[in-house]
């Protein structure tokens, strides 16, 4: 079985959802299974977690295509499986009935069926999250914040929670209580570099709302060593050097207006690291430029090793490069 | 030096047919009949209450927070710390804060441990209630016969493994006997299960095995006041010397990158 049915294609970019929504037919043909008489079906075995998790994903691949038919198909499957009961299917066919939902009446009747669930059984954490996405998704995110407070209480050692209430807080601009989320999510997986690096991108659009000062440069630094962080952990991550090229160079702006007596000592007491000298930013400027030209060059041409990245993100990559040039220009 | 001369046993080919075959698949059969019992046997665990799931969840992030607290800063660190200490005084995690400071009822009385070490029970039943019918089955009708030989030489240490049941002194370790072949079995056929069962089988002794030591250090005396673990564990967090692992960390970078590039 290839690997692409065993992973969660819900992160996986378009084109492969779509090969593999594609393959949704014949893939079930090739699953439609042979039985002995009965006393005999007692001798062979052909269930296989693999096989249910690559219908589940399969089935997620469907959704996200539009092709409903198979995702029914594949539904009905699981359903037969595992029973109507079960808490990951009744979130799978929750998830099929938002998508097939028409108009907001219908969608209004699947989260009163969520809440009918919930008020039998509290503990159905699958349902929890998928009554926030859909609360998300009809734009009522103040109610979602709610839902998502009130479930990271009952379980606050769930990353995922954590990292879409983060999500949430940013798009209302709450960047305190994001960055204190994203806090969380390190505490459960500590070396998670994506997390390292979007709480890097948090504290710098803080940073971005704070009045230029002491308190800009701290926020500036700190965002900067989080994505030197990011960069610690994972070599060649993209965000990671694209934060640290506009950090610094904001960084040195900053670090030569703001004068010496103004910034802030290091303070054992509080904890704060002190501001980083100038020296270590202006290499750091150029290590993450190189770097960030080198995956720009290697990414766009499709080099083996280097054709992961995201065709958007290189196009960002490059412009921030371009602008770069620019300035030296000028 | 001369080899020595091979030992040679004429043996009745109906050995084959009568005992050592039968045997496989006397033991094949009870593999398969065991992985069906313990399905139908299994209680489905029971789900947690809510408050219950949120005590334990939030001492694991306390203790997420003491093993990880170089990812955040010092102050976000006794942030955390003294809301937790907080919380654990005013006995805000615990599953029922009332009968906070009681001593534990007894754990015999507590239905839901019960059934959890009726669970256990039937589980062993299923398994041991074959393993010794069958046992007394070969030694009633079996014992004594050796039955195969096998293909390679072994060193006299395996003579009480391979020959049980056979009282002879001079006789080669390569013969094998009926109840040697059947231990052999009972611990040799997981590989068969897994082919014929699928993976996750609980056909396999190993796997039981592993269950019982899984159960918990004891079963029977209950598990210990929660209020007491969150104490310790605010002692745990009140010892730790904060380091922050931005601390430095971008002459980490530069040299790390130096090296490189």
């Amino acid at each position: 079985m290839s690997l692409a049915l065993l992973e969660p294609p819900t992160n996986a970019n378009p084109q492969t959802a779509l090969t593999l929504s594609q393959k949704a037919p014949t893939f079930y043909k090739s699953q439609a299974s042979w039985s002995l008489p009965y006393p005999l079906s007692l001798f062979v075995n052909n269930e296989s977690q693999e096989k249910w998790q690559a219908y589940e994903n399969i089935f997620l691949a469907c959704l996200r295509t539009g092709d409903n038919q198979s995702a029914y198909l594949y539904l009905e499957e699981l359903t037969d499986r595992f029973g109507k009961e079960n808490e990951r299917v009744t979130a799978l066919r929750g998830l099929y009935a938002e998508a097939t939902a028409n108009t907001a009446k219908e969608l209004e009747y699947v989260m009163k069926h969520y809440e009918e669930i919930l008020v039998e059984a509290p503990s159905v954490f699958a349902i929890r999250k998928r009554r926030v996405a859909l609360l998300r998704s009809l734009g009522r995110t103040a109610e979602a914040i709610g839902a998502l407070t009130n479930l990271v209480d009952t379980s606050p050692t769930d990353a995922e929670a954590w990292s879409e209430l983060a999500d949430l807080y940013l798009s209302q601009g709450s960047y305190d209580q994001a960055i204190f989320s994203l806090e969380e999510v390190l505490l459960v997986m500590p070396n998670a570099w994506n997390i390292h690096a979007k709480l890097g991108e948090v504290i710098y659009l803080s940073a971005n709302a704070k009045e230029a000062g002491p308190e800009q440069l701290k926020a500036l630094s700190e965002s900067m060593r989080r994505f030197c962080r990011s960069i610690e952990l994972c070599d060649d991550y993209l965000r990671g050097y694209y934060g640290l090229q506009l950090t610094t160079s904001r960084l040195l702006g900053a670090l030569q207006t703001t004068k010496k007596s103004q910034q802030v000592a290091s303070d054992p007491v509080a904890g704060d690291l002190a501001p980083p000298s100038i020296d270590a930013v202006k290499k750091l400027n150029e290590v993450a430029t190189a770097k960030l030209a080198e995956i720009v060059r290697k990414g766009t041409a499709g080099e083996k090793g280097w054709d992961g990245y995201s065709a958007s993100e290189l196009i960002a990559a490059r412009e921030l490069l371009d602008r770069g040039t620019q300035q030296i220009q000028r | 030096m001369a080899d020595p001369v091979e030992q040679q046993i004429h043996r009745d080919p109906a050995l084959f047919y009568w005992i050592l075959l039968p045997i496989t698949v006397v033991m094949i059969l009870t593999g398969i009949l065991r992985h069906y019992l313990s399905t139908l046997l299994q209680t489905t665990p029971k789900k947690q209450p809510l408050a219950k799931i949120r005590e334990q969840r939030s001492l694991l992030r306390a203790q997420n927070l003491r093993g990880n607290h170089q990812q955040i800063s010092k102050s976000s660190f006794e942030r955390r710390k003294e809301v937790f200490i907080e919380g654990v005084k005013e006995g805000r995690f615990l599953a029922d804060p009332e009968n906070r400071g009681k001593p534990r009822a007894n754990p015999m009385s507590d239905p839901a441990m019960m059934e959890g070490m009726m669970g256990m029970m039937k589980g062993n039943v299923a398994m041991m209630v074959p393993q010794s019918l069958i046992m007394g089955w070969i030694n009633a009708f079996f014992s004594g016969y050796v039955i195969m030989k096998l293909p390679f030489p072994l060193t006299p240490q395996f003579k009480q493994m391979l020959q049980a049941g056979v009282g002879t002194r001079d006789l080669d370790v390569r013969w094998v006997s009926s109840l040697s072949w059947y231990f052999l079995t009972l611990f040799g056929l997981q590989p068969v299960y897994n082919f014929i069962l699928g993976n996750n089988n609980a056909a396999s002794m190993a796997t039981q095995q592993m269950a019982q030591a899984q159960m918990g250090q004891n079963p029977m005396g209950g598990q210990e006041d929660p209020d007491k673990i969150f104490n310790a564990e605010i002692e745990n967090l009140e010892v730790i010397d904060h380091r922050y692992i931005l601390d430095g960390v971008e002459d980490r970078l530069l040299a790390k990158l130096g090296a490189t590039l």
